[in-house]
């Protein structure tokens, strides 16, 4: 282990310098002053004098935080109006980040005042564990997803096959379990399967020199058509036999289960839930932190540079590769082995998301990490809304996650740069 | 793609080698769901292939639609077969059947849970509201929480129909017992609710529930397709917590889960899918102000046994739902949708 700074991805982005008035920090504390007083103003007259509740519970149950639809929705509004006017002054750049959040969350909770707020009655509450457990589960395919998309584009290879490689290991995971009898035995196939399309991806993009996102979406195709196939013609024929996997059990971490809210929402789950967050770190202080992620980042920025220090640019390639269809295949069983059985493309575009939310999280495992709670939140927040009978059309809510993403993409991410060699082939000459 | 595979056999005409009298073919077009969607596509198909045993002449083949682009093209392949007996399945694929009707005047066509101008298409449809309707009524008399919950896989009518039949079984419940039973995830006033905008993913499917069973609903109906497998396998895993109705085919042949299922609202399409073939087959022309309206009357729409509710479900409340069934028969309790095929 040698501790070796270099220049990262993401200080390269933030080095770039503002100009004007209208820098980036008046920009976006402008966009919040609007947001807070839209909150107040709108939210407050549709708020309703009802309590809204959140409850640290799973249900209604509990001691909860209240407060006064209307109050609640002013209060946070103005918070977030704050926020953002200590920004326009555009001498807060130093605390950029935490009004940043404070002005984006007090906006959300506005919203939510009013809409707990207005629901019928009886359903004035949100239960916050359900919202963070909801949240946690619905990112954790994109968390598996991202991680296998960083591994990839950090070396130099761009992967678009996230979804087939999750597909594949949907599917590997739930016959191989379903005839082993036991979860283990299909997690390591589900592994096993995620890095089969990942062999193919290494093989023809590095020594084939085929088009990566070409071929990305070629073995998509490829994984969806021979799960489908398998499916029909071995699972559905007898589904006991074959598709009818066995399940990892829930886990409770002693101590820290028993924290309010976080306890039985991240500290209660299957294995897929700790190793996903396992994974975030070890991989976070492998890139930055190890001989392995500085020559993995080294590939993906400069392989000449790499070659000539004698770094086996194609060898790390193969092998970073094949290690992010493995974690890929892994988030695929966390559909498989923990509740469902396999059906025909069950995955459903969940390794696009992924994708972006690598791009979303700047190509770093934590930043990933980020950008999938953040999508999972989005998501967990429409369901809840249509729950509670809101006034926002169903229609409507469908859409927020994604709205949502492109926002926060567009707006609060800014210019992203991927790795200098990323998708480019390296040929030694 | 695959779904291909079964139908792409050469058109048999002209060749020397075939059989000397002409076989009648039926060919069924699925919705998005795919044939094994274990819901109304499978239903379906077992009528095609109830009809095929039924009569040796008849021979049947199936495409599944994998975009709601492909069901242009799937109708369109089967013209150029010259099958004999196009089936479209799904509401959703009114218009495209509309538009290769109105090009093919003389084809004669099928469509389940549709019905559009012109004549030669011949619309099954399900007032499905009945059954679901005796649906809300169990469910209501079920739940511990007070509180049962619906959800849908799309704001489309097929669906819906469903859900209001659902909410007002339980409003008449309310109503006869003077109780406030609660229904989350649809309010039949203003037609809005929870959607998981798929007919596939169970993801989707238990991501809604999860939330109705943290707002406080202990029995859920999901009208979701494959999607709803994701509340029943969630429901069966809950240890007892929750449980769930089915719709569309008994829950206890299509899913997995039947312990965790209290009954299903059934639609017999297979049934009348086999009548519209055999029909067809025996040389009738189908028209569309033929079409066929399922009822609880004509055992076109039911409610499925308890199976492993069975002794869960109080004497009492069984009678009265059948009490209630002949009520709905007779006409005396009214069930209305906006959504109940006209």
């Amino acid at each position: 282990m040698t501790a070796v700074s270099t220049i990262t991805v993401d200080e390269a982005t933030a080095a770039v310098p503002a100009a004007g008035f209208w820098s980036r920090d008046r920009k976006v504390g402008a966009g919040l002053v609007l947001l807070g007083v839209l909150g107040a103003v709108l939210f407050g007259a549709l708020a309703t004098a009802q309590p809204a509740r959140f409850t640290l519970s799973e249900d209604s149950g509990g001691a909860a935080l209240e407060v006064g639809g209307t109050t609640g929705a002013v209060l946070f509004g103005l918070i977030a109006a704050l926020a953002g006017g200590a920004l326009l002054t555009g001498r807060a750049h130093r605390w950029f980040a935490y009004l940043l959040g404070a002005g984006v969350v007090g906006f959300v909770l506005s919203f939510l005042c009013w809409q707990v707020s207005a629901a019928p009655a009886g359903q004035n509450f949100m239960p916050l564990v359900n919202v963070v457990r909801g949240t946690f589960l619905l990112a954790l395919p994109l968390i598996f997803g991202a991680l296998a998309g960083v591994l990839c584009e950090r070396s130099g290879v761009v992967n678009v096959a996230i979804e087939g490689q999750l597909l594949m290991g949907a599917f590997s995971g739930a016959l191989v379990g379903t005839m082993s009898g036991s979860p283990w035995i299909g997690l390591v196939a589900a592994a096993a399967g995620g890095a089969l399309i990942s062999l193919l991806l290494a093989v023809f993009a590095i020594r084939y020199l085929v088009d990566q996102v070409v071929m990305g979406v070629v073995l998509n195709l490829l994984a969806l058509g021979l799960t489908g196939f398998l499916y029909e013609r071995l699972m559905q024929q007898d589904t006991k036999a074959y598709n009818q996997p066995p399940h990892f059990p829930v886990w409770r971490i002693p101590l820290l289960s028993d924290l309010p809210v976080l306890g039985p929402a991240l500290f209660t789950g299957t294995i897929f839930l700790f190793l996903a967050i396992a994974l975030v770190v070890v991989i976070q202080l492998g890139l930055f932190r190890t001989r392995w992620g500085l020559r993995t980042r080294a590939v993906g920025e400069h392989p000449q540079a790499a070659d000539t220090l004698g770094v086996r640019v194609l060898g790390l390639r193969y092998r970073n590769v094949l290690l992010a269809g493995a974690i890929a295949g892994i988030g695929g069983a966390s559909y498989t082995l923990v509740i469902y059985t396999f059906t025909k493309n069950m995955i459903g575009g969940k390794g696009f998301i992924a994708l972006a939310a690598l791009i979303f999280g700047r190509w770093s495992p934590v930043g990933a990490l980020l950008a999938a709670l953040f999508f999972g939140f989005a998501d967990q927040l429409a369901t809840y809304l249509g729950a509670i009978d809101s006034v926002i059309p169903s229609e409507f809510l469908a859409m927020l996650p994604y709205l949502a993403t492109i926002f926060a993409v567009a707006g609060l991410v800014g210019r992203v740069r991927a790795p200098a060699a990323d998708g480019k082939p390296y040929i030694k000459g | 793609m695959l779904g291909a595979a079964a139908c792409g056999k050469a058109p048999e005409e002209g060749g020397g080698t075939s059989p000397a009298a002409k076989k009648f073919t039926g060919c069924m077009v699925t919705d998005v769901g795919g044939i094994d969607d274990k819901s109304f596509n499978t239903s379906a198909w077992k009528g095609m292939e109830a009809a095929k045993a039924a009569n040796s002449n008849i021979e049947i083949r199936n495409v599944s639609s994998k975009a709601e682009a492909d069901y242009t093209p799937n109708l369109t392949q089967f013209v150029n077969q010259k099958c004999d007996f196009i089936l479209a399945v799904g509401g959703l694929m009114e218009d495209a059947t509309s538009k290769i009707a109105q090009a093919n005047p003389d084809q004669q066509f099928a469509l389940v849970d549709g019905k559009v101008a012109e004549s030669n298409v011949f619309p099954m449809q399900f007032d499905t509201a009945q059954a679901a309707f005796l649906a809300g009524y169990v469910a209501a008399g079920m739940t511990k929480s007070g509180k049962v919950a619906t959800y849908g896989g799309m704001k489309i009518a097929p669906v819906t129909i469903f859900m209001d039949g659902f909410a007002d079984g339980v409003a008449y419940y309310n109503q006869q017992k003077s109780k406030n039973v609660q229904v989350l995830g649809w309010n039949k006033a203003t037609q809005n609710g929870s959607f998981t905008n798929d007919f596939v993913k169970q993801d989707e499917g238990k991501k809604v529930s999860d939330t109705l069973v943290a707002q406080g609903a202990d029995i859920i109906m999901p009208v979701a397709g494959g999607a709803g497998q994701g509340t029943t396998a969630a429901a069966q895993n809950s240890g007892g917590k929750y449980s769930a109705i089915w719709v569309d085919v008994d829950g206890c042949e299509s899913t997995p889960n039947c312990p965790a299922l209290i009954t299903t609202v059934v639609k017999n399409i297979p049934d009348a899918v086999k009548d519209a073939l055999l029909k067809a087959a025996g040389g009738s022309k189908l028209t569309a102000d033929q079409g066929t309206i399922g009822t609880l009357e004509n055992n076109g729409v039911s409610i499925a046994p308890y199976h492993d509710f069975d002794s869960k479900v109080p004497a009492e409340l069984k009678a009265e739902v059948d009490k209630l069934k002949q009520d709905i028969i007779a006409g005396t309790v009214k069930v209305t949708s906006a959504a109940q095929p006209q």
